[in-house]
């Protein structure tokens, strides 16, 4: 065991998971809150750790046996703990979790996020499954945490299932892998390996596995099951956390340790990344629940940040980890608006994440719709907004790599994503209110919002601080 | 002096001001957006003192660094084919929002709208970097969503998904081109006065391929056939003030982004387009005034016109001469004051009568004589009255064309037949004839709708007896376009 003081972060933060706890066992159900306030704490304790160890890298960098902390390794890993704190203000304001679990709710987070930034370090496979489990059996959990509703429990069985079903296939291609080549270290293997065909075999079970996480196609059917079901901080955080950090595995694996060019995968990769954003733009053009939309939307999303693995350039990689940041400001900011409108639609509408609970949002509160507007528009990519800024960087990655086709595919695609975002925008713009009673805005979701909507729009006017950390990220290690 | 940058984000700072005041201000609110507005049409009239006419390059130049790691900067000017275009912006835009007093539902939100979008417009003219112009090319679309959305007539809703989707397909395309461009020009820039110096070392087919890409956008916005869809229907249902602003400056930057980019950048792939651009633009103005003369609806009609007058601006621009390009420029500013006049004379009307129905009038003329005399006067100068502004315009393209494409041109000429045949149908039915006794109650022009339509009325008079301090303006910069054009 050589290397583990780099993993001191993750290690603080899986203590701090399990003092939250146990601190469970002593906080009244009342004051349930507490755990909540614990756990961003936590999460923000460890995200200055992070900190750390990118300023003074010498101490705190390296490759040890199982993993590699490197500046990309580390930015994914603030990028998850940014995260969970905005998935955890949410949490604070939602009304629907019961409070006597609040501790289990909080620890389980945070012990997902534990595994996500292991994951994002790991530079070898039996690690990197470890990781993925961790993260897999506290989701699955988490989705499930209102038991009262049919639907969450619903989508915590589906996304079980298919869990189970896609962590088997990935455990047999390690077993593949290694008898092939004789480890399960991703560094060091031989060139020959890639002519094998055994090891292709290997490598794209293991793809789908990691394809799973970032809800690729064809591995993305629990997703709007599991989004829907789910408590609307932890459908966020799916949407967001684990999706880049699977996005951060096969970056370093496709682009650094595993060249998809030198295994001839460039085509397949670049075929299920124009399949994932065409699946999930196509899908979510039939949507009436915000929390199913929002799902396919990141399904789509997931599609336009593989582009830039499939290119395989410093560009493509600068890319996908500009987009993992602009897109964890814009997707949360779209949740939290939509848990805001549902918690105060009116009772006994039928559906509460249904669109008709946006209908005369711009009239009631103007400043919230017009920020959902913002965020909309910036996942489909309009300027001057952030997403615009990260999908030219992302077609940029693509035109130069000469992918012109992919590219092609990807504006078309955002063309047809404009009209299912703009839906919501429509309820909330074009139709007549119910009422002229603006939105009750709590203090945490609003701090919530408001860093979102300041990272939507300040990168998007001025992304030169954002894109020039993004360059000066993109080191990796060995 | 960073005046471009001001006479850009004044209103950006009329529409945050607009955002932070209580909607019930509706005074404050409507003073705010239109002093905006003022400051930049006066700051915009300021530089013509300044502008030196001898000049073909770039003036008041302003550059910064503003995406340095991406090699995007903010780099502004203008000259002598967007300085005539911008003026026209903040005239337009201040004569809008005069227009849009009435508005009586929103306010708050549609001055926000119609503030941002002024930005966006006034920034595509100024814009030397095509990341910036991308920019701002794409802030256009979505106040215009809005703004048509919520304020447009019965099929509002899907005017504007149609009008916002349709721009949107051809700027993503603009965009792949953009990119293009970049990583095959070396060193690699955005720049666009750079680039122009750069396409010598672009192959044929690599032009043609970036032009289509850019074509593809500018082709939607102007529009040319077959992409002139969107707009009757973005026309006929969106506010009389957005209306005008869509026909006066939005589908300039179509044109101008043909003249700036695709000639400037891609020169040879434009004249690998020019047969296939000439067939449009006859296509564009004989079919573009036919369609206007099956209308009934008023609106409808000023609409297709628009088609129809902007095939002008391609015809002038496929005879690839200075005269041609200047007649182009010249249509446009023409075009901007004839149609938005007589969008705003439209609404005048249906204000009051709740119908465009041309068949719905009659003998208007002697119960609201101003508002006839103004009709008249402008329909007039929309067909090509000689005297009037539309006839320079159009003069100058029909004879920047016939040099090259003869026939062509002879065709065109018929469709300044049928231009004529449906103004001199719409004012013989609404205006002459019996008086319908309907509208035996119908008021004359109030004096805001007169402070708004009576400076444009005047200009079509004014450039149309004295083009020339028009012409002036573009005369340096387009001769220096036009200078190494093979005959």
């Amino acid at each position: 065991m050589s290397g583990l003081h780099l993993l001191f972060p993750e290690v603080a933060l899986s203590v701090m998971a399990l003092g939250v706890m146990l601190a469970d066992l002593f906080i009244a159900a009342r004051h349930g809150r507490v755990l909540y306030h614990l756990g961003w704490i936590a999460s923000i304790v460890a995200l200055l750790l992070v900190g750390v160890t990118i300023s003074d890298p010498a101490r705190y960098q390296g490759v040890g046996t199982l993993w590699s902390v490197d500046p990309m390794s580390q930015f994914f890993k603030m990028l998850v703990l940014l995260t969970t704190v905005l998935c955890l203000l949410l949490g604070l304001e939602y009304e629907d979790l019961p409070p006597a679990h609040a501790g289990a709710f909080n620890a389980l987070l945070l012990l997902s996020t534990a595994g996500l930034m292991f994951l994002v370090s790991a530079v070898d496979l039996l690690e990197a499954f470890v990781a993925l489990e961790l993260v897999s059996l506290s989701s699955f959990i988490l989705v499930g945490f209102e038991r009262s509703r049919s639907k969450s429990n619903e989508g915590a069985i589906k996304y079980f299932l298919f869990g189970a079903f896609s962590s088997a296939i990935m455990a047999f291609g390690i077993s593949l892998f290694y008898g092939v080549a004789g480890t399960t270290r991703l560094i060091g293997l031989s060139r020959s390996l890639a002519s094998n065909p055994v090891f292709l075999l290997a490598v794209l079970l293991i793809l789908l596995g990691f394809a799973f996480k970032a809800s690729i196609a064809p591995m993305h059917f629990w997703v709007p099951d599991a989004y829907e079901g789910a408590p609307t901080p932890v459908t966020a955080y799916l949407s967001i956390a684990p999706k880049i950090a699977a996005m951060a595995v096969l970056l370093r694996v496709f682009t650094i340790l595993l060249p998809a060019s030198a295994l001839r995968l460039t085509g397949l990769l670049a075929l299920l990344a124009a399949l994932t954003m065409t699946i999930g733009n196509f899908t979510a053009f039939f949507q009436d629940n915000v929390k199913r939309l929002l799902a396919y939307s990141s399904i789509a999303q997931a599609g336009y940040i593989m582009i830039g693995i499939v290119a395989g350039n410093t560009l493509g990689l600068e890319g996908v980890m500009l987009y993992s940041f602009i897109y964890v400001a814009m997707n949360i900011g779209a949740f939290a608006v939509a848990q805001l409108v549902a918690s105060q639609a009116p009772e006994g509408a039928g559906d509460r994440y249904g669109l008709s609970s946006f209908d005369g949002l711009a009239q009631r509160s103007f400043g919230l719709a017009l920020a959902m507007a913002f965020f909309l528009l910036s996942l489909s990519g309009i300027p001057p907004l952030a997403g615009f800024i990260g999908k030219f960087y992302i077609f940029s990655a693509a035109v130069q790599s000469g992918h012109y086709w992919l590219a092609a595919c990807a504006v078309v695609n955002s063309v047809v994503s404009v009209y299912y975002y703009m839906k919501i925008a429509y309820h909330m713009f074009f139709m007549p209110a119910p009422d002229q009673v603006p939105l009750r805005l709590g203090p945490y979701l609003c701090g919530g919002l408001a860093v979102a909507i300041a990272g939507v729009v300040i990168f998007g006017v001025y992304p030169e601080p954002l894109v020039a950390s993004v360059q000066a990220s993109a080191q990796y290690l060995p | 002096m960073n005046t471009l940058s001001l006479i850009t984000f004044i209103p950006l700072l009329g529409a945050i001001i607009v955002l932070f005041l209580p909607k019930d201000r509706v005074r404050a609110i409507q003073t705010t957006a239109i002093a905006a507005a003022s400051v930049s049409f006066i700051l915009s009239v300021a530089l013509f003192f300044f502008f030196d006419r001898a000049t073909p390059g770039m003036q008041f130049v302003e550059h910064a660094d503003w995406i340095p790691s991406m090699g995007i900067s903010y780099f502004l000017g203008v000259d002598g084919l967007s300085y005539p275009l911008l003026v026209l912006t903040t005239l337009m835009t201040l004569v809008g929002l005069i227009g849009s007093l009435g508005v009586k539902n929103r306010v708050k939100e549609y001055f926000f709208w119609f503030l941002l979008l002024d930005v966006g417009m006034l920034g595509v003219f100024e814009a030397l970097d095509l990341v910036l112009f991308y920019v701002f090319w794409e802030l256009c679309l979505v106040p215009m969503y809005f703004l048509i959305g919520i304020w447009g007539g019965p099929k509002k809703e899907y005017a504007a998904i149609k009008f916002f989707l349709y721009t949107l397909a051809g700027s993503v395309f603009m965009l792949l081109a953009i990119l293009a461009v970049y990583f095959n020009s070396t060193p690699h820039t955005f720049d666009i006065l750079a680039l122009m110096k750069a396409h010598s070392a672009w192959s044929l087919r690599f032009q043609i391929l970036v032009f289509l890409g850019f074509y593809l956008a500018f082709a939607i916005k102007v529009p040319a056939f077959p992409f002139h869809t969107w707009l009757p229907l973005a026309h006929v249902e969106a506010p009389t003030a957005v209306s005008v602003i869509l026909a006066a400056v939005l589908l300039k930057m179509g044109v101008y982004g043909i003249l700036r980019i695709s000639y400037g950048m891609l020169p040879l792939a434009f004249h690998w387009f020019l047969p296939y651009l000439v067939v449009i633009a006859v296509v564009n103005i004989v079919y573009g005034s036919l369609c206007a003369m099956a209308q009934t609806d008023m609106k409808k009609m000023v609409a297709y016109s628009s088609v129809n007058h902007m095939g002008y601006c391609l015809l002038g621009i496929a005879g690839l001469s200075a005269t041609g390009f200047s007649g182009a420029v010249f249509q446009m500013i023409a075009h901007g004051i004839i149609t938005g006049a007589l969008f705003l004379l439209v609404g005048v009307i249906y204000d009051r009568a709740h119908t465009r129905d041309i068949a719905a009038f009659g003998g208007l003329a002697a119960k609201v004589p101003v508002y006839g005399a103004f009709m008249f006067l402008l329909c007039f100068a929309s067909l090509g009255l000689p005297g009037l502004a539309g006839f320079v315009g159009e003069f100058l393209c029909f004879l920047g064309a016939f040099a090259r494409w003869k026939v062509y041109t002879a065709v065109a000429v018929l469709g300044v037949l049928a231009t004529a045949a449906f103004f001199l149908r719409m004012l013989q039915k609404v205006f002459l004839g019996p008086l319908n006794a309907k509208w035996a109650e119908l008021p004359d022009m109030t004096a805001r709708e007169l402070i708004s339509i009576a400076p444009l009325a005047a200009l079509s008079v004014i450039i149309g007896v004295w083009p020339g301090w028009v012409l002036n303006l573009m005369n340096a910069t387009i001769l220096h376009m036009t200078a190494f054009v093979k005959p």
